[in-house]
């Protein structure tokens, strides 16, 4: 019973940065009505740009390496609005999504080549702090993860709902034309997004690195399909959902890794998905109406 | 032809359409007016099978189409064009006709690979008839997406007719059009009628409403407050009230 | 010369992955399911003449109906899905299929040695080719016999009108049942089609390369499926064979010689391709065009 609980509560801990990942997807969803396929790839990419501290400055602080990733992943999502939505025509869904294909590859590629393929070790945070209570366990470092990842969540609904730019945002989400005709420059908003969600994303990435210990360029393929499960199960479009979504497959794969081994966990990840897409196919919290 | 017995339809709280009682009899052209939000184009897509109905029923040719799925009631007879037009964009004039085509084969004549992919040849001389009825047959191998508004209009009423409908609804066919081009429009569906097609219309342009209808029906809030003649409607206190607003 | 062969096997199963996901993309849906399907055949026709000892063409027969019998499966539940949803669920269904057959034993003895597929070690020796003495030439002209079967089959349905059916639905489902059409019935059926020749490309990639693994069927796998028809354009099947030649052949085999730098070039070049031309390489009016100055080719 105990190591469930265990297996649980580490596993819900690890979802938070599912979560930040599936925010991601669902947010520029909300917003564009498109798919960023490269968004993890780019969280991944930005938590490696956050060891380029490292290389400047041996043994730089971890918060140093963390806000690095934070501020490239904030670049590389303007980067990545600029190479695969501003200049393709809106008519054209198809090339925007291929467009973030490419720009997946082009991200995994250049990580390949900048550490020959070999997994990087990444500086933690509490990773020697551990809170019992019994045989029962929190780890320090996984606790980090949660906190931050909150701690950027609730930022990012103050963004959304007390600020001037997440009315316009919000705005846009449900009607662009509508906006556009309010005065909202809707090519803004949209870079916005990118630069929010990639801020979002370089914090996660450098989270992921953080807890695992480790950071490898085969980690990209399973978090973009996590993060797209992790959305889809959420609901589209809802941030709140991905946040639960987050958490839930966080922990359901942990227990099932538990039980089952780590190569048959992720089996019973797209059997929780079917059974979401032929239940709730709308997903935990739809957002409904106003698209047309 | 056409039957609605007390038709609704619910969005959450919202009645679109409450408790409606229509009749289009046989070679008929009845219009539906009303203010906008009276429920008008919720009818249309009822009778065409894109809600579901909250309550009562719709029987067409004496059969009970309620439940049928919108493909099925065209093959039966009821063709419908949209609002806001929706043609293929990326397929020609020509191919927007021809694969509109397909529910008028003759289910027990041809096989399935007939029907999907051959006669080419006898279905070419109807969509040129089609071609030359709408003035398009100059278009034939443009792209849709390319055409002017007004020909895409036609094409679209082309399309509606190429399944050889027995009923044909009209969703504000007349919508940004100038009175060169509805005069045009108004020709078209009185020899519509002459060909046996009976019209449900919709529309907001009296111009054409008071010019081809033998009968309009006015809808207000979802409900049905008037039913008569052109003249008679014109002269209608309730349908004044409607459109002019005010207690009087 | 061989290199030249085997550069023209790979690009022909390439071009029927390719090809699943076109006739698929005409209807609008966007599957990530192909390399799935890919998958079933690769290993369904790898069992049927390893384990069972059938010749290779009625086993690309069996692989190819079993992996349309899956893929009609699919395309009814992902008709109440669209656009994104039906991205993500079909993606999930793909990594399902690989993370089936990394869990998939089912070996025999076959006198010394054991065959068959063994989890995570995948299925080797399918020596099916090499066993019957087939040059690698032989086995190019095979496999494109094939892939000009296919591509003349979609190229007729192009042509018929079922295909403009299929881009009918592509274009506007709800004008598209307003005109009779069927959606249910279109949509599995292309799914189904293009999970029929997902089957027969996977059939002969496992004898080509005989030896498969769950990786060879990953997500990657999966967007190159999507990228060839988007990439060449979905106005005409020779969008995706030239899109193939350009990323098998010319990406990855043409610019060998840059050695690193390759890869990196292959992630920007499919970005640029998109920037530059959002409707693939071969759009409508490139096909006008190509038509003109052949001199009148066929009318659409």
């Amino acid at each position: 019973m105990l190591d469930i609980l265990q297996a649980v509560s580490d596993g819900v801990l690890f979802g938070a940065t599912y979560a930040l990942i599936g925010i991601g997807f669902t947010l520029v969803f909300g917003v564009m009505h498109k798919l960023n396929l490269s968004y993890a790839a780019a969280s991944v990419g930005s938590a490696y740009a956050g060891l380029l501290v490292l290389e400047v400055m041996a043994g730089a602080p971890a918060w140093l390496v963390f806000l690095c990733a934070f501020a490239a992943g904030g670049a590389l999502g303007y980067a990545v609005y600029l190479t695969c939505f501003h200049f393709i025509p809106l008519r054209s869904p198809l090339a925007t999504l291929m467009a973030t294909v490419g720009m997946l590859l082009l991200i995994d590629e250049v990580i390949v080549h900048a550490t020959n393929g070999m997994p990087q070790a990444y500086p933690a945070i509490f990773d020697d702090v551990m809170l019992r209570a019994g045989a029962f366990t929190l780890r320090g470092d996984l606790l980090l993860v949660f906190g931050v990842a909150v701690l950027c969540m609730i930022a990012l609904m103050v963004l959304l709902y007390r600020t001037r730019l997440g009315l316009a945002t919000r705005a846009v989400s449900q009607q662009s034309v509508a906006a556009q005709l309010c005065g909202i420059r809707v090519g803004q908003v949209n870079a916005m997004t990118f630069v929010i969600t990639g801020l979002l994303g370089g914090i996660a990435g450098a989270l992921i690195g953080a807890s695992v210990g480790a950071l490898s360029p085969l980690l990209t393929t399973p978090l973009t399909v996590k993060g797209l499960i992790v959305t889809v199960i959420g609901g589209l479009g809802s941030i709140p959902g991905a946040i639960v979504a987050g958490l839930l497959v966080g922990g359901f794969e942990n227990v099932l890794q538990h039980f089952r081994g780590v190569t048959e966990r992720d089996l019973y990840v797209m059997l929780l998905l079917f059974a979401f897409l032929v239940f709730r196919p709308d997903g935990l919290f739809a957002t409904k109406g106003g698209r047309d | 032809m056409l039957d609605l017995k007390g038709v609704a339809r619910y969005f959450g709280g919202v009645r679109a359409v409450d408790g409606l009682e229509l009749t289009v009899g046989d070679g008929e052209i009845v219009a539906l007016i009303g203010p906008n939000g009276s429920g008008k184009s919720t009818t249309v897509n009822l009778i065409a099978g894109v809600f579901p109905l909250s309550a009562g029923a719709i029987y067409f040719r004496g059969e009970d189409i309620g439940g049928l799925p919108t493909h099925r009631r065209l093959q039966a007879g009821i063709a419908r064009t949209f609002q806001n037009i929706r043609l293929f964009g990326q397929l020609t004039v020509w191919q927007n006709l021809w694969v509109a085509q397909n529910a008028l084969e003759d289910r027990a004549r041809r096989g399935f690979f007939a029907r999907w992919l051959g006669g080419r040849a006898r279905a070419r001389e109807e969509i040129f008839q089609l071609l030359e009825f709408s003035a398009l047959a100059h278009k034939q191998d443009e792209l849709a997406a390319n055409l002017a508004f007004g020909e895409q209009r036609r094409l679209e009423l082309a399309r509606a007719l190429a399944s050889k409908p027995k009923l044909l609804l009209l969703d504000e066919p007349a919508a940004g059009m100038n009175s060169e081009e509805i005069g045009q429009l108004r020709e078209r569906i009185l020899s519509l009628r002459q060909r046996g097609v009976t019209i449900l219309l919709i529309e907001h342009v009296m111009e054409l409403v008071m010019g081809v209808a033998d009968r309009i029906a006015v809808l207000n809030f979802g409900q049905k407050i008037a039913e008569g003649a052109p003249a008679e409607i014109q002269a209608d206190a309730a349908v004044r009230r409607a459109y002019l607003g005010g207690e009087a | 010369m061989d290199f030249y062969f085997g550069l023209a096997q790979l690009v022909g199963v390439h071009t029927l992955l390719g090809l699943s996901a076109y006739i698929v993309l005409l209807t609008g849906q966007v599957s990530l399911a192909q390399a799935g399907f890919f998958a079933v055949g690769a290993y369904t026709a790898g069992m049927l003449t390893v384990l069972a000892g059938w010749h290779l063409v009625p086993a690309l027969g069996v692989s190819a109906l079993v992996s349309a019998a899956t893929a009609c499966a699919v395309g009814f539940p992902a008709l109440r899905i669209k656009g994104l949803m039906l991205v993500v669920a079909t993606l999930a269904f793909g990594e399902g299929v690989r993370l089936f057959f990394f869990n998939f034993d089912y070996q025999i003895a076959k006198g010394e040695v054991k065959v068959g597929p063994l989890g995570g070690e995948g299925f080797r020796q399918i020596r099916f080719f090499p066993e019957h003495g087939w040059s690698t030439l032989e086995v190019m002209l095979f496999i494109w016999c094939f892939v000009l079967l296919v591509m003349a089959l979609l190229w007729w349905i192009d042509r018929s009108r079922y295909g403009a059916a299929l881009r009918a639905v592509g274009e506007d489902e709800l004008a598209a049942q307003a005109v009779g059409l069927n959606l249910t019935a279109i949509k599995v059926s292309a799914m189904t089609l293009g999970g029929g020749i997902a089957g027969i490309g996977g059939g002969l990639y496992a004898h080509y390369t005989t030896h498969i693994e769950h990786s060879s069927f990953n997500i990657l796998v999966a967007t190159f499926a999507l990228a060839y028809p988007i990439v060449g354009g979905l106005q005409s099947v020779f969008g995706t064979v030239v899109a193939v030649i350009f990323v098998q052949a010319f990406l990855i085999e043409g610019l060998r010689d840059l050695g690193d730098w390759r890869n990196l070039l292959f992630g920007a070049l499919i970005v640029l391709a998109m920037n530059l031309r959002p409707r693939g390489f071969l759009d409508a009016r490139t096909l006008a065009s190509l038509k003109r100055v052949f001199g009148g080719g066929p009318r659409a």
